[in-house]
Order: structure tokens, then C-alpha cells, then sequence
């Protein structure tokens, strides 16, 4: 018996190493050949990497996460300068910021700035962008599958619905879920008064039983193969899912929506910045915003690229969440450590 | 005679060179992590999910708070099915392949291993696929008319003990399989010989006789159980978390590494705990090194 | 009921049970196997879209899923050769000489086999943390090298507690020195014991995800790129390399298994 499992051990050695005809080489520090990315899942599209790999012959590893405190927690952990291009949310680049963790970006490089949609820039997070650059953005919005559902649900609120048992994909996300509760009771997200938190709580745990699946990944998933009926996540996957089935439908809650806006922002000490500078100039470019837009359908600050993508992304409403919704929307924000570890509780307690 | 000439020879080098590199290699890579995760189980936080280095036992209160006990129950509960369904059809089934289809056992046994030559992920990701909403289980039920909607069922407890059950099941073989195949036939035949059942003969003999083969099984069972993260997520859902997932989600999205190490040290704790009740009960750690 | 009847009903009773558990052990096997042909194009790849063989040519232009395969071989021989070295060493050194804090290493090399991954993860996580040691392919070596050496010593004592000294001492006696006695004649005696060793760390290094999670930085082991593809969807290039890698090793078993019977006769 040994004797086959160790014949089995070199075939699959073989196997591999026949595999490796034509590997490529590790990748490592210096000549800037390379790029380190580390960025939201089903957020950046292969063929967008692959376009730059071709155009400027730099490798590019990419590495996903699904949560803001998912890439600081690894960012972290790593040495200094093991990714060169991370995508923070508003509130995770004002973090970032205030520990040091961000390099300044060389504007001379990027140019194509230019194509970007002047309401998006100079925000409050980081005025003047400094540190980073909006990419992509949206709403924390809820879908439907009305082949099953006949209500009509119109707010946050609704979910809560006990009669929606089981049957709910929420994102795996604390400050989205939480503050997503608050806002049913017509709270902020960024609550920290400790009355109203404990309110929260309990909102929170009432929608325990709705829960079906916690997904940051690709909530699209559950809605589409049928598992969950019901979907509070980012308003893309909503967009994508009801092309595959059309009978799924998006509501913007009544309460204001969760709002969020992703940016590029290069971690201090990378080592292959001016293949950084390369990378988002490449990405501000209208051509990519339009491959972007075309792949992963969330509101897009790059003006030019969606004029690329005409009438049918515009006008769009899960594609292109509508003026109101922006402007009844609410963006998370940093809160105090005691208050967060509040929520921390409340989340462990939801979750198990 | 020549033999005498060689102990006086010096033991030192040997000695050194032969156990110095796993003593440095044990030293580094588990007594110092371990160490340096027990220091920092005392450790705090600040707003920035930065590490102070200052003695506290806020991390331990806060696992002690009701919320934390539940989950530390429902690890447990999951690890305990884990391992007794494990031992229900592990038992008859390593039984069978030793003593009753014994001419075929070798490729009996090997059949077990085999699946486990493909990744462990996506044997559980199958499992997925089939019990999903519009998976293939589904799919024959609804043809079937036995069902009129889909049955749910992913993403629950049951589910998440299946798919511990299912990559655990060796673990549990593999050791049965050691023991059973050990039992000498003559006591066997003593047995009948001297009137005694087939049920007796089991419950007198052959279980005593292979019940170390069922304990060092459910150590091998139960305290991996307790760390599966990836099981409880993708059929779980996170519905059905363990304690493996606590200590993943501290080390990651909740950014609170002394708290994490705070849970990885109780799940020590009660490891060791497991590992005493087995000696007491007679179990011997080598079986356990398979 | 006579006593034939009975007979011929629990070996059906037996038949049944053990082709139950079977079919509950290849069952995702067989799934994914048939996804390997699933004509789909669009995540999360579940629907079933027709029967196709592209996915097994797609395969071998999936670059980065073919390099995260390279890497776990790689990581498994490497980490497979310096556990079976240190491992074996230790074991032989440990059955000759006595030393004090024999038994404290005793109890040592239990705590990877016993304790849960997740810890190991961490507490390695840790140790490299602290001390700069960038997350990469070093690391994973380290730490896969780690969970196995246990399984050698092992298997090696094992072979030991047959072990007849009386062919070193004649070695010795006839002038060959330390060095070359221990690879001549005592590795040799060992090797099955050493071979078990090594498989086991193979084994368990290309299936590794928990320590690997952890220890990764961004390398992409093979588990660890198909955990990835969990979260956006499975496409059937993965299941296709798991169909083939499945194929070779049961094609290799079943073939050396009757192979040895043949030899046998």
C-alpha cells in the first residue's frame, strides 16, 4: 500500500511539474515590473487587468477582500509595503489617514483625472485628495424576488417583517447591517448615544431570524441560484442579479439608503508606487471606467466613462442610483472605540 | 567487545546535531508563538486596533459574558454530533471492511482516502451545490412532486454537522480500522466457545477490546471540529459558527488580535481538558500520531 | 427465519450500509465532477447549461489557477524534504541518546498533531508579525514544515522500536565513521517508517487550509485560490483540475494495487 501511494506522490510531482512549463517568475520588490493589488471582490474586472498587464507589461497580483476591516486587518499584519494599491471606503481612508498609513499621490502623474466627476472629488474624507482617488460607489439596497414575494416592500423596516423568516442574504458587515437597523428606527448609522444603542440591539436581534446567509462576497449568489428571496446588499449585485432573473427587483428604502464610495489609495512604503501612479491613471481613464462599468455596475464618478456607457446605464436605477437616493443617504463614518466595541457585541451576539 | 571503545567515544556532537534542529525548530515555531499568544491574551486595544502592551483582563471578561458562552455551547454541541454520529457509522463500517469483507479491505480502506486526494474545499463546496435551492437534491424533489417549493437546506446547523461529519469521517476510520483489525480471532472463538452470543461477544469482548480505537477516533474528531472554520461558512452560512470562526474573525475584520488570542487560548484550555479525559480513560498519545 | 436466511440478510444489511457510506463519501465527488462539464458561462456557475469539454482546455490557460497548483507541489516537496530530514534525525537521536527535556520534546511534537490549526495559524501569524518576516513562500514552507515533522518522528520511532543496533555497532566496528553509518545502514532499515513520514507531509501540505490562511501573505495555494473562487462562484476550470488530479491518483492506486497482487502470485 505504500508503495502506491508513493508512486502516486511522483506522478503528482510530475503533474506539477509539467504544469510549470513556461511558470512565471515570482514576484518581487524592484524594477517596478510588478503591482501588489489588494482589492474588493467581484469589484475589479480581469479583462481591465489583463488590458493593463498587456499595455505596460507590469505583472499585477491581486488579492480580494469583502470588508473595510478585512484589508486594514491584513494591511496590518503585513510587513510595510506588501500591497501597493489597497481600496478603502470613505470612513476606512479617513482611518488610514489619521495613522499614517497612506502615500501621498503624485497628481503629475495622474492625468486623467480630468475625467472625473467634480461632485465626487475634494470630499470630506480626504479634501483635495491627497490620499485617494474614488473609484466606484453605491447603495446598500434591497432586492426583491417578487416571483415569491407579492408585498410591496419599500423600506428597511420591512425586512423585519417576521413573516420573511428565513429568507434574507444580509452582508457580512457590521457597520452596514447595524446601521442598517438604526436607520429603520430612523437613527444614524454612526450612533453612539448608548440609550439608542441598546435599541439598536435590539432591533438588530429581531432580524436574526430573517437572516439566511451572511455574504460580502456575492450576495448575487443566493438571490440568483434561489436560496434567499430577500437581499439587502450593494446595489451592483442587485443590478446583476436582476438580469439573470428578471423577476428580482430593487428598492431604495424609504428611510435614506446606506451610501458608500470606494477609493484608490497606495499603502505607505510601497515598493512599486510608480507602477501605482501608472495603475490609477490607467483606471481614471474613460475606456476602463467603461469596462468597469459594463462588468461591475455601480455609480461611477468618472464622468467620461459613463458617457461611454450611454442610456442604458444611466438611466439604469439599479446601475445608477438616482439623485434622491444620494441625497437621503447616509455614508458611515469612524466612531469611538468604546461605542465600536458596542457594536462588535452586538454583531457576535447576531451571528451566533 | 569493539563496543566498548565506542561509548566512550563523545555523545556530545552527535547528540547536538541529531535533536538541536528540531529543539530550535519546536522552540521557534511553537513555544515562542504559543508564548507570545499568551501574552498578548492579557493585552488591550486602542481606537486604531493597535496592540498595548498592557496587562489586562478585559479580553477574558468580555469571553465569559453571556453572548460568548453560547457560542462556546454551540461549538461544542456541533463537535459533540460531529463525533457521535462519526463513531455510529464509523464503527459498523470500519468493522465491516476489517472482519467481514476482509479479503478486500486493503482497497476497502483506500476507497475512504481516495476522496480526500481531492481538495477538501471543494468536496464541501459540492455538498453546496447539491443541497442549494436549485441544486440537484432539489431539483429531483420538485420533479418528483414530493416538494412544492424548495427544501432549505443550507445554511443551518444540521448542515454545517454534515459537512464536519463528512471531512472528519477518517479521522474516525483510521483508527478504528488500527484497532479492530488488531483483535485477535482466537479470543473470538474462546469467546464462542465458551456459549457466549453474538451480542454478548461484542459487548464483553470485542467493543472493550477496541474502545481505545473509539476514543483516540473521537479526540480526532471532536478537537478539529472545534477550529473547522471553513465548514461553518460555506454551509453555515454563519449561522452555525464555532469557535474556529471567533478566533478568524478577530484576526480579521474585527482587527482585535489579544482578543483572539484571549479565544485561542480557552480553545487550548479545553483541548487539554479533552486530552486529560482521554488519558484518564486509558487512551494512549501514540494512537493519536496515527 | 433459519440461520442461511439470516446470513444472506445481514451480509445484504452489510452490503447496503457500507455502499451507503461510500456513496455519502464520493457523492460530492460525483458532483463536481459532473460540474466539471457544465456548459456555463456566468457566475456563479450553477446552473446547469449543457454538456461541454471547453472548461478542460480553459483549464490550461488559467494562468494564476495553474500557478497556485505549482505552488502547493511546491510548498508540499519543500516542506515534505526538510520535515523528513529534521524529523528523521531527531527521531533516531532521540531513541539513542538520553538527554534531559527529553520528554518536554515528547510532549512538544503532540501539540501540532492535537491542538486545532486555527491556533497553530495564529500563533504563527503572530511570530512572523512581530518579527518582520514578510508573509510569502517562506513562510507557508516554515509553517507546513512545522505541522509535519510530528508525523515523521512518528512513523519513524515506529520503525525504530524494531530496530536492531547490532548492524551499526558492526558498522562502526569496521571502521565506517558516524555519518556514514547513519546513511548506509540506518536510513535504509528506516525507510518505510521515513517514507510514511514524507507521504503524510505531503498529504496533509497540498490539502492545507486553515495554517495556510494565515500564513499566506499573498501567495495562492491551490485550496486557497479554490476558498477564493467560493466567494464569487466556482468555475468548472477548478472542478476540471480537481477532476483530473482525482483521476491520476485513483488511476495510479488501482493500478499499482493489482500490479502488487500480480507480483505476489
Amino acid at each position: 500500500m505504500k508503495k502506491t501511494l508513493i508512486i502516486s506522490l511522483v506522478t503528482l510531482i510530475l503533474a506539477g511539474l509539467f504544469t510549470g512549463c513556461g511558470s512565471k517568475t515570482d514576484s518581487e520588490a524592484g524594477g517596478d515590473k510588478t503591482l501588489n493589488i489588494f482589492v474588493w471582490t467581484e469589484y475589479v474586472p480581469d479583462s481591465v487587468i489583463q488590458k493593463f498587464e498587456d499595455e505596460t507589461g507590469i505583472q499585477v497580483n491581486v488579492s480580494t477582500y469583502s470588508s473595510n476591516e478585512d484589508m486594514l486587518a491584513k494591511v496590518k499584519s503585513e510587513t510595510e509595503g506588501a500591497y501597493d494599491i489597497v481600496q478603502p471606503s470613505d470612513y476606512m481612508v479617513q482611518q488610514m489617514i489619521a495613522q499614517g498609513m497612506c502615500e501621498e499621490l503624485d497628481k503629475t502623474k495622474l492625468t486623467n483625472i480630468t475625467n472625473m466627476n467634480e461632485a465626487y472629488l475634494n470630499l470630506s474624507y480626504d479634501p483635495g485628495n491627497v490620499y485617494s482617488i474614488p473609484y466606484l460607489g453605491g447603495a446598500g439596497a434591497i432586492a426583491v424576488n417578487t416571483d415569491v414575494i407579492k408585498d410591496d416592500i419599500t423600506s428597511y423596516a420591512d425586512l423585519f417583517d417576521p413573516k420573511y423568516a428565513d429568507s434574507l442574504v444580509v452582508l457580512d458587515d457590521f457597520r452596514a447591517v447595524i446601521g442598517m437597523a438604526a436607520k429603520s428606527l430612523g437613527y444614524s448609522m454612526n450612533e453612539t448615544d448608548p440609550t439608542k444603542l441598546a435599541e439598536i440591539k435590539a432591533r438588530t436581534l429581531e432580524l436574526k431570524n430573517n437572516i439566511k446567509l451572511y455574504d460580502s462576497d456575492s450576495p448575487k449568489s443566493a438571490l440568483i441560484s434561489g436560496d434567499c428571496t430577500l437581499a439587502y446588499c450593494w446595489s451592483a449585485e442587485i443590478a446583476l442579479a436582476m438580469e439573470e432573473n428578471p423577476a428580482i427587483k430593487i428598492v431604495y428604502p424609504s428611510e435614506g439608503a446606506y451610501l458608500f464610495l470606494d477609493n484608490w489609495v497606495v499603502p505607505k512604503g510601497a515598493k512599486n508606487y510608480d507602477a501605482a501612479m501608472q495603475f490609477i491613471n490607467f483606471m481614471m481613464e474613460a475606456e476602463t471606467a467603461q469596462m468597469v462599468g459594463e462588468e461591475f455596475p455601480y455609480l461611477n464618478p468618472n464622468a467620461a466613462g459613463v458617457a461611454l456607457l450611454g442610456e442604458d446605464f444611466s438611466s439604469n436605477i439599479a446601475k445608477n442610483p438616482p439623485a434622491e437616493v444620494l441625497q437621503k443617504g447616509e455614508f458611515v463614518e469612524n466612531i469611538d472605540s468604546d461605542s465600536l466595541a458596542a457594536y462588535d457585541e452586538i454583531w457576535t451576539e447576531l451571528k451566533q | 567487545m569493539g563496543s566498548k571503545r565506542h561509548n566512550i567515544r563523545s555523545n556530545i556532537l552527535p547528540k547536538v546535531f541529531m535533536v538541536g534542529p528540531i529543539t530550535l525548530w519546536l522552540g521557534f515555531l511553537i513555544v515562542i508563538p504559543l508564548l507570545y499568544v499568551l501574552v498578548m491574551s492579557f493585552c488591550g486595544t486602542d481606537e486604531y486596533y493597535n496592540i498595548v502592551y498592557k496587562f489586562t483582563l478585559e479580553n477574558y471578561k468580555r469571553l465569559f459574558a453571556f453572548n460568548y458562552l453560547e457560542i462556546y455551547a454551540q461549538s461544542l454541541l456541533i463537535a459533540f454530533f460531529t463525533t457521535v454520529i462519526c463513531i455510529l457509522l464509523g464503527y459498523p463500517f470500519a468493522y465491516l471492511i476489517t472482519r467481514k469483507f476482509t479479503r478486500k479491505k486493503a482497497i476497502l480502506y483506500m476507497m475512504v482516502i481516495i476522496p480526500f486526494w481531492t481538495n477538501s474545499l471543494i468536496r464541501i463546496y459540492g455538498w453546496r451545490t447539491f443541497l442549494g435551492a436549485t441544486g440537484f437534491l432539489n431539483n429531483l424533489l420538485m420533479d418528483l412532486h414530493l416538494v412544492t417549493k424548495p427544501v432549505e437546506f443550507l445554511f443551518n446547523r444540521g448542515t454545517t454537522i454534515l459537512g464536519m461529519v463528512y471531512c472528519l469521517f477518517p479521522f474516525m476510520v483510521i483508527p478504528l480500522y488500527s484497532a479492530i483489525e488488531k483483535l485477535d480471532q482466537n479470543l473470538l472463538e474462546a469467546s464462542a466457545d465458551l456459549g457466549a452470543k453474538g451480542r454478548n461477544t461484542f459487548f464483553k469482548v470485542i467493543l472493550p477490546l477496541t474502545i481505545s480505537g473509539v476514543f483516540a477516533g473521537s479526540i480526532m474528531v471532536f478537537i478539529p471540529c472545534l477550529g473547522y472554520f471553513f465548514v461553518s461558512d460555506i454551509l453555515g452560512g454563519g449561522n452555525a459558527d464555532v469557535i474556529g470562526n471567533l478566533i478568524k474573525r478577530q484576526f480579521q475584520s474585527g482587527n482585535d488580535w489579544p482578543l483572539g488570542s484571549a479565544l485561542s487560548i480557552i480553545l487550548i484550555l479545553i483541548t487539554l481538558l479533552l486530552v486529560r479525559i482521554y488519558q484518564k480513560l486509558g487512551g494512549s498519545m501514540e494512537s493519536l500520531g496515527m | 427465519m433459519n440461520r442461511k436466511t439470516k446470513r444472506k440478510f445481514t451480509d445484504f444489511i452489510s452490503v447496503l450500509f457500507c455502499g451507503g457510506i461510500y456513496a455519502f463519501l464520493f457523492l460530492p465527488i460525483v458532483v463536481i465532477v459532473i460540474n466539471s462539464f457544465n456548459a456555463t458561462t456566468s457566475k456563479p456557475y450553477l446552473t446547469w447549461k449543457g454538456f461541454t469539454f471547453e472548461w478542460y482546455v480553459k483549464l490550461f490557460s488559467n494562468e494564476t489557477l495553474l500557478d497556485s497548483f505549482r505552488t502547493t507541489i511546491t510548498i508540499a516537496l519543500v516542506s515534505m524534504i526538510i520535515s523528513v530530514i529534521v524529523g528523521t534525525i531527531a527521531a533516531v537521536g532521540m531513541y539513542k541518546y538520553k538527554f534531559r527535556g527529553k520528554n518536554i520534546i515528547d510532549g512538544l511534537l503532540y501539540i501540532p498533531v492535537v491542538i486545532p490549526e486555527i491556533v497553530l495559524g495564529i500563533s504563527m501569524l503572530t511570530l512572523f508579525a512581530k518579527a518582520s518576516i514578510p508573509r510569502g513562500m517562506l513562510t507557508l514552507i516554515l509553517a507546513h514544515a512545522t505541522f509535519s515533522i510530528p508525523f515523521v518522528v512518528f512513523n519513524v520511532r515506529a520503525r525504530l522500536a524494531d530496530y536492531d543496533n547490532s548492524i551499526e555497532e558492526a558498522s562502526l566496528d569496521l571502521g565506517a565513521n558516524r555519518i556514514k553509518t547513519f546513511i548506509n545502514i540506518t536510513v535504509p532499515v528506516l525507510a518505510p517508517g521515513i517514507g510514511g513520514g514524507a507521504l503524510m507531509a505531503f498529504t496533509l501540505s497540498i490539502d492545507d487550509v486553515i495554517i495556510s490562511y494565515f500564513t499566506n501573505g499573498q501567495v495562492k495555494t491551490f485550496p486557497l485560490k479554490v476558498m477564493e473562487s467560493i466567494k464569487s462562484g466556482v468555475s468548472p476550470d477548478i472542478n476540471a483540475l480537481s477532476t483530473l488530479i482525482l483521476l491520476g491518483t485513483a488511476l495510479i492506486v488501482f493500478l499499482t494495487q493489482s500490479g502488487i497482487f500480480r507480483k505476489n502470485k
